[in-house]
């Protein structure tokens, strides 16, 4: 299984989802996958699952996804206990867990190349509830059961690693203006005034 | 710190429209807490970590609330690097009620903290951050009204640094 694969049928299942991209790799492939006004790009490690976190507290009633990474979650790992007590019911975390630090080019491994189990960290953080999915049919049910499921899911996605996103052109989806169209996005969504500065 | 001075700070907050906090409690603002988890005007979401006290406030500010950050002055070395990734990079109105530990008011500095208290301004200012030092009650409610106003103004983190009575 690798990424871009599951993305693929995650992005045909979006409406109005939002969703947050963790770092480079997937943050390319999501970005090719989907141009939806709902997506928050972040693209930096250990701040993906935070930022939807947040989101998910504000709009307890709008589905926010999180896309992250073995190597991200390892670098934020007080993230857990965190989730695992707030427990958004309107969160779905998937972990794209590919074992290595594939931006460094020369797959140097994560530690859940070794020994590290981050299903069994989350389940021991008190998050029940998490999984761990080594198939796309193993996916698609996992994805499909939270996009309709209202409790919140954390669902690590063991894939291989892949090179697909170095051949996507990447966005040039400026950080700003991705706030700008996400939040204008909400505002119209939501009906409610969110950035109220006075020009 | 006086138990009116913690209640006209968290009144101030209100006053200002701050409806959530995320927060990591730390010893001399702490009696603040209480009054925030008694009061329904707030939303209190406790962290692990002042480095994800600001990715998730930065997430809830996104969605409209309006987002204090209570922390130690040392979660501010904690959480640089989500400070420049998240709320610097994406422009996030957040202010930052940060306990002044070590500063030179601190009424209770000693040499655990000292050291920590002496960079943070110097630190404040290389991330280009305003910032208001507070050592009285004076002004509390207007200050915080002020610094509100300049974080959504500017569209990025306004620090409180709380020293000198709050630290009694």
């Amino acid at each position: 299984m690798i990424r871009y694969d599951c993305l693929k049928l995650l992005a045909s299942r979006i409406t109005d989802q939002l969703v947050v991209t963790s770092l480079s790799g997937q943050k390319i492939e999501w970005a090719s996958l989907s141009q939806h006004p709902g997506n928050l790009l972040v693209g930096t490690m250990g701040t993906a699952l935070g930022v939807g976190i947040g989101l998910a507290i504000g709009l307890p009633e709008r589905k926010v996804i999180v896309l992250e990474s073995d190597g991200s979650v390892l670098l934020s790992l007080f993230n857990l206990p965190t989730l695992a007590n707030l427990a958004p019911k309107n969160l779905i975390v998937f972990v794209f867990d590919n074992q290595v630090y594939s931006g460094t080019r020369i797959s140097e491994p994560t530690a859940t190349a070794g020994k590290t189990d981050l299903a069994l960290m989350a389940r021991g953080a008190g998050i029940e509830q998490a999984v761990t999915v080594r198939d796309l049919a193993g996916f698609e049910q996992e994805m499909n059961a939270a996009l309709s499921g209202a409790e919140m899911k954390f669902i690590v996605c063991k894939i291989e690693e892949s090179v697909t996103h170095r051949e996507i052109t990447r966005t040039d989806l400026d950080p700003l203006e991705n706030k700008y169209q996400f939040v204008r996005y909400l505002e119209r969504t939501e009906g409610k005034a969110i950035f109220r500065g006075r020009g | 710190m006086e138990a009116q001075l913690a209640e006209r700070l968290v009144s101030g907050l209100k006053q200002a429209g701050i409806d959530l906090v995320t927060y990591l409690p730390e010893t001399r603002l702490s009696q603040i807490l209480p009054l925030l988890r008694a009061d329904p005007a707030f939303t209190l979401v406790p962290v692990a970590s002042e480095s994800e006290a600001v990715t998730i406030g930065a997430g809830a500010a996104l969605t409209g609330k309006q987002v204090a950050i209570y922390i130690e002055c040392t979660g501010l070395y904690v959480s640089c690097y989500t400070l420049v990734s998240i709320a610097r990079r994406y422009g996030v109105p957040l202010l930052l009620i940060v306990g002044y530990l070590g500063s030179m008011a601190d009424q209770r500095n000693n040499n655990v903290y000292a050291v920590s208290g002496a960079y943070i301004e110097p630190l404040l200012q290389a991330l280009q951050f305003q910032f208001q030092i507070l050592e009285t009650g004076d002004g509390l409610e207007t200050h915080i009204q002020d610094a509100v106003r300049e974080m959504h103004a500017l569209k990025l983190p306004v620090a409180l640094l709380f020293s000198g009575d709050f630290t009694r």
